[in-house]
């Protein structure tokens, strides 16, 4: 893999509820295998930015390039965009009406990815890899936080995706099962993934983002590597947050 | 009593199937109705869902009396005496009454469909959708799934009103139930008697419809384990 490929590029990028706006001007090059985190305060549009990297929020103004292919075109097929774009949600949104291995193989089967067996060969795989490969028949109900969440990242997988969204994937979660969820997210980053995290896992922004970005009011007010951000920020609203999480 | 069911009944039990061949129609009608205009009210597209709401805002606000007259005598004669259309058409009341039963019951549908989609977490679709799945095979294959067991109990108690209104269309002259009870009180001056019997009638084929309903749900209920 190449290493200085852009994967993500973003450039003035503008998004607005109504009056409200969200992200003022982000500018931002991803490179393919790196592990991006983004941290910052609540409503700093973090999780907005997220969501306007695969679609699920239309922006409002700049340029958006994933793979090359402008997400900002309303011209494009977002669909296809977010088929190699995984996305791991808060709240897990396993689909609630079927079992484990149907939420795994629904989109490769019925977006043609794959027949039923490939399908179910490379869910099992993946199950393996998330340590949940009893659970197959499972539904979404009977299972706990941290093996929702795990079986979610392994549903994005089936996809084979080349870049992984995280919206704040432990958030939601009981603190015990924080750790077997930032370990399988660990094995990603270190299997060359190209991931773009939004968390308030401060340890895990330490130990494996390739870089850290600190968004607060709609702007990326800091960038650097986790040692230059957490030991010697340079920005006051960065000093003052870290102060407060950590 | 004993002297309608014997005299009468074999023409009752005509009239109630009637009465049940309309609610059958309206109902397969209004389901279609109902889905379309409900999916339009939560499509992205503006005009659709205002084309929804029209609908179903118009419907919800004529007293279905009102819309039967309107479609069994206001447009045939707007057909062919304002228009002046070169083929004339007159609506039978079988036809005039399904048209009514399925744009009234199809209104409330569309809402039922509405609120039950609405009713599944956002997160379902946003899941299927981050997947690369188009909008419609996300509806079809997450949301409506979900969507469709908090709206099993509306729609059989929507299905339970408009059996029941099958009853205002006797005012077009369809031969159901009631107006056929009118007919054999003209003639044997027993109105106790007859209409107790008629609202039995109703009685006995709405409990049989809720017991269908509540074995439905519960099979749903059992399903999703």
């Amino acid at each position: 893999m190449n290493q200085n490929e852009v994967k993500i590029h973003v450039g003035h990028l503008k998004k607005n509820f109504g009056k409200l706006e969200v992200l003022r001007d982000i500018n931002l090059d991803i490179y393919a295998g790196e592990v991006v985190v983004i941290i910052g305060p609540s409503g700093s549009g973090k999780s907005t930015f997220l969501r306007c990297i695969n679609g699920l929020e239309e922006v409002n103004g700049g340029e958006l390039l994933v793979d090359g292919v402008d997400v900002v075109n309303p011209k494009t097929d977002m669909n296809k965009v977010r088929e190699h774009v995984g996305m791991v949600f808060q709240h897990f949104n396993l689909f609630k009406n079927m079992n484990v291995m149907r939420n795994l193989t629904l989109a490769p089967v019925d977006l043609k990815k794959a027949t039923k067996k490939e399908a179910e060969d490379r869910a099992m795989q993946m199950l393996k890899r998330v340590g949940l490969e009893d659970k197959s028949h499972y539904y979404p109900g009977q299972l706990s936080g941290g093996q929702k969440q795990r079986v979610a990242i392994a549903r994005a997988l089936c996809m084979v995706p080349d870049i992984m969204l995280f919206d704040e994937p432990t958030s939601a979660l009981d603190p015990e099962m924080v750790g077997e969820v930032l370990e399988v997210m660990k094995s990603l980053a270190v299997g060359g993934m190209t991931m773009v995290v939004v968390t308030h896992e401060m340890g895990f922004a330490r130990e494996v983002a390739d870089r850290v970005i600190f968004m607060d009011e709609g702007y990326i007010l800091e960038q650097g590597t986790p040692e230059e951000i957490f030991t010697n920020p340079q920005h006051p609203r960065t000093k003052d947050f870290l102060n407060k999480v950590l | 009593m004993v002297k309608i069911i014997t005299n009468y009944g074999p023409l009752l039990i005509t009239a109630m199937g009637q009465t049940l061949l309309l609610a059958l129609l309206g109902l397969f009608f209004a389901c279609i109705l109902g889905v379309v205009f409900g999916l339009m009210r939560v499509v992205k597209n503006k005009l659709c869902r205002a084309v929804a709401a029209v609908f179903v805002n118009v419907i919800r606000g004529v007293p279905m009396i009102v819309l039967a007259y309107f479609v069994f005598f206001g447009i045939p004669y707007m057909w062919n005496s304002i228009l002046k259309m070169p083929n004339r058409i007159t609506l039978t009341a079988l036809t005039a009454g399904t048209i009514c039963l399925a744009l009234n019951c199809g209104a409330y549908m569309a809402e039922i469909i509405r609120a039950g989609i609405e009713s599944v977490d956002k997160g379902q679709m946003e899941a299927a959708r981050s997947l690369g799945l188009p909008w419609w095979k996300s509806m079809q294959r997450v949301v409506m799934p979900q969507a469709i067991k908090t709206m099993i109990p509306s729609i059989i108690n929507q299905f339970i009103i408009t059996l029941k209104d099958t009853s205002i269309l006797s005012v077009i002259g369809f031969p159901e139930l009631v107006n056929t009870a009118k007919n054999v009180v003209a003639t044997t001056f027993m109105s106790t008697q007859t209409y107790a019997i008629v609202g039995v009638m109703y009685l006995i084929v709405i409990l049989a419809l809720q017991q269908v309903a509540k074995i439905l749900e519960r099979r749903l209920k059992y399903e999703s384990k």
